[in-house]
């Protein structure tokens, strides 16, 4: 028989300190690799919505990227035209829902941001998300520690 | 002897069954590691820039000239922060009125600012939770940010005070 006792301490120090920070709400929003989200003393709790990310280099909706990021920075106007197509239809297919089988369409999404993004870029991405029907746009932030 | 067989029987216990205990550990420990949340994220909640919603926003401010409101608005710029409300504009001549510090944004001076103008517009404007952020197109998302946590609420003797919670973005007219 070998030497359990000192493994058996670490487990339960391991266990303790996994239960004391376990959520049951488990992570609704993941962030992406390749963006760093920006910093923010919000206290408010995260949601789940139509999931918007906006890396570097792709603008994306679900995962699938829609635009390039640089493209819409260059962008006259406050409309990504490629990316409210792709908003349309999410917010086609919620009014369809809504409809069919009455569950109610929120219009929320929520916006996973590059911490270095450019302001003008940022607002584009909202403004269409607004033009889209989805006008509840929440911002993703990491909490400050403390 | 009797004496020593008795000690013997009492030491010589099988060691305690460890296997249930470790069998529960090894699947509690994964579990929990897998749904564990080492970033803590949260979400600021955004209130439309008025002028997209069209229609709806021309009646809005129609309704908020008749009651006398205070528009807040802090505009960010490279150079610093300009504040502007119905009260008076608090730049002069052009030059920002918080300054940029060594590079840095004056975040700690616009949330001491917007509390003076919080202290002073009480009871004299509904509109006490709102303030409209402007930004220049390159300013970076990170200090957007920092400027709504700076004009969300202040630390004052160790109680909060609550600023200007509903935020609403707006881009600058170039």
């Amino acid at each position: 028989m070998p030497q359990l006792t000192s493994m058996m301490d670490m487990f339960t120090i391991l266990l303790v300190f996994l239960l004391k920070n376990f959520s049951t709400e488990g992570q609704l929003i993941n962030p992406s690799r390749d963006i760093t989200l920006p910093v923010s003393a919000v206290q408010q709790a995260p949601e789940t919505g139509l999931d918007v990310v906006v890396s570097r280099d792709w603008i994306l909706v679900n995962g699938k990227p829609v635009a390039r990021t640089p493209d819409a920075d260059r962008l006259e106007g406050f409309i990504i035209p490629s990316l409210q197509r792709e908003l349309q239809k999410y917010a086609d297919e919620g009014r369809n829902l809504e409809e069919k089988y009455g569950r109610r369409f929120s219009g929320k999404v929520t916006i996973q941001g590059d911490k270095r993004l450019a302001y003008r870029a940022l607002i584009k991405v909202m403004a269409t998300c607004g033009q889209a029907h989805f006008p509840n746009m929440r911002l993703v932030v990491y909490q400050k520690e403390g | 002897m009797r004496t020593s067989r008795k000690h013997r029987y009492v030491f010589d216990l099988d060691p305690i069954n460890m296997t249930p205990m470790m069998n529960l550990m090894v699947v509690l420990i994964p579990l929990l590691l897998t749904s564990a949340e080492f970033v803590r994220l949260g979400i600021i909640e955004l209130n439309l820039p008025p002028a997209v919603s069209g229609a709806g926003a021309a009646a809005a401010e129609e309704a908020g000239m008749k009651a006398g409101k205070l528009d807040l608005a802090v505009t960010i710029t490279d150079r610093g922060f300009f504040i502007s409300s119905a009260m008076a504009v608090l730049a002069n001549e052009g030059e920002p009125t918080l300054p940029v510090l060594n590079g840095m944004h004056d975040f700690s001076g616009l949330s001491m600012k917007l509390l003076e103008i919080k202290r002073q517009a009480k009871d004299l404007y509904p509109d006490l939770e709102q303030i409209i952020i402007l930004a220049e197109p390159e300013i970076d998302y990170q200090t957007v940010v920092s400027t709504m946590d700076a004009a969300r609420s202040i630390e004052v003797e160790g109680n909060t005070e609550i600023l200007f919670p509903e935020v609403f973005l707006s881009a600058t007219v170039r």
